[in-house]
């Protein structure tokens, strides 16, 4: 959360999950306070708030991006997924259930991050080897350390492509 | 703190002679001025976003040259087949640039005006002799990188001035980049060299960051003579101690790679 004396507001348009949101917000509000505070969009987490760690990753335009390193208004006109919208409610996408088969899960918190950026990677390359995966997440940290279980989750969802 | 983003360089000069220079601050991709934010550095009143200066994003090739927007991001430089195949130093830099969320967010622009001493980018582009373009209410005027950056955080830029691009001669020299940091990826880098020479080794030029306050350039170096005389290196460099090696490491390290380079070439 950024603090500001002067706050000033703006009519902010975006679209996110496929939904229109149109919300008037201080400027200096940024993108996961939006989300989580504002839209109760919660499967974003914050962990580091300095772009470390991808706790905080969304997708802005189709890419993969820190959300706590974007200003709401930034993302004026755009369109955004976050890992609530990535399958239909109720349902999961191969690359979750793949999460769930390798159980890849254990506190949970990386988890929407790692999810997401898995889900550009296997878009971009369907069968990915373990190294490219591994070059990927790079930017996702699991403070558990369970990455064996991560990389064997999207490795596998990649090959069931 | 109000936010501005103006769609053109000209409309982006109107706006700036309009506001005070010390109450306003420029965002590119974020990705070092908001953990600034975060940590101390006061909001300003008035934030442009360059973002939408799509003038600034693109990198034009023609026969000679490469020049490259201010704005283009990292994964831009990466993905692009001129910079894949002639400037290899700024794709390996470009490829161990942090993680996937800053590279489609941070820009060659920031990375440069930044001026950090450990910005990845900025080894390569001394080794290349990269010229950059910087326009002002009245006009543009070119500088070489190395006249650009005076030391950590400070540039040449004036307030009313923007960096819009950065021309690299295609001169089909082959280059390298090394860095050593604390963990493969996303770790700000303890050193980084870029090696940039043409065929038969000739006109090897180093470039050392992390290492002095700014990147360090040993151009036109004898290989042979350089691998006998290594510690001449001494004179050039001036590390710090800080929290992620000593200065004594760094130059043991810096020595290493150069030795291991000179070794395979």
């Amino acid at each position: 959360m950024l603090n500001h004396d002067k706050p000033h507001a703006f009519k902010l348009s975006l679209t996110i999950n496929g939904h229109l949101v149109e919300r008037e917000i201080p400027t200096h509000l940024r993108l996961i306070d939006l989300l989580r505070d504002d839209l109760r969009l919660t499967g974003t987490k914050e962990v580091c708030g300095e772009g470390e760690c991808g706790a905080c990753t969304v997708i802005l335009d189709g890419q993969t991006v820190n959300s706590c390193l974007i200003l709401a208004v930034e993302t004026h006109g755009r369109n955004i997924t976050t890992i609530e919208g990535l399958a239909d409610i109720g349902d999961l996408t191969q690359l979750q259930k793949s999460f769930e088969d390798q159980h890849a899960v254990q506190c949970g918190y990386c988890i929407p991050g790692m999810v997401l950026t898995g889900d550009k990677l296997l878009e971009r390359n369907p069968h990915p080897s373990r190294d490219e995966v591994k070059y990927e997440l790079s930017g996702n940290i699991c403070r558990c350390t369970g990455y064996h279980k991560i990389v064997d989750a999207i490795e596998s969802a990649g090959d069931g492509n | 703190m109000k936010y501005y983003a103006p769609t053109s360089v000209k409309a982006y000069f109107e706006l700036q002679s309009k506001l005070d220079s010390s109450s306003a601050v420029v965002l590119a991709g974020g990705t070092d001025l908001m953990p600034r934010f975060e940590r101390d550095l006061p909001l300003p009143d008035h934030l442009i976003d360059l973002k939408k200066l799509s003038e600034l994003s693109s990198i034009v090739v023609s026969d000679e040259q490469i020049e490259i927007g201010a704005l283009a991001t990292i994964q831009g430089l990466h993905d692009h087949s001129i910079i894949q195949d002639e400037f290899v130093a700024i794709y390996e830099a470009a490829h161990e640039f942090a993680g996937a969320q800053i590279r489609h967010r941070g820009t060659i622009g920031g990375n440069i005006c930044n001026a950090s001493p450990a910005g990845d980018l900025l080894p390569p582009l001394y080794a290349f002799g990269a010229v950059l373009t910087l326009a002002g209410p009245s006009g543009k005027r070119q500088l070489p990188i190395h006249e650009f950056i005076l030391g950590p955080g400070k540039t040449v830029l004036m307030d009313s001035e923007l960096l819009v691009s950065i021309t690299l001669e295609r001169k089909q020299l082959q280059s390298q980049f090394q860095k050593v940091g604390l963990r493969q990826s996303m770790a700000i880098s303890v050193v980084s060299l870029a090696f940039v020479w043409g065929e038969n080794m000739q006109n090897l030029t180093i470039a050392i960051g992390a290492a002095a306050p700014t990147v360090v350039t040993l151009d036109s170096i004898n290989p042979a003579r350089l691998s006998n005389q290594i510690d001449l290196i001494d004179i050039a460099i001036a590390p710090i101690d800080d929290i992620r090696a000593t200065a004594k490491y760094r130059i043991r390290v810096i020595k290493n790679l150069i030795l291991e380079f000179l070794r395979q070439h």
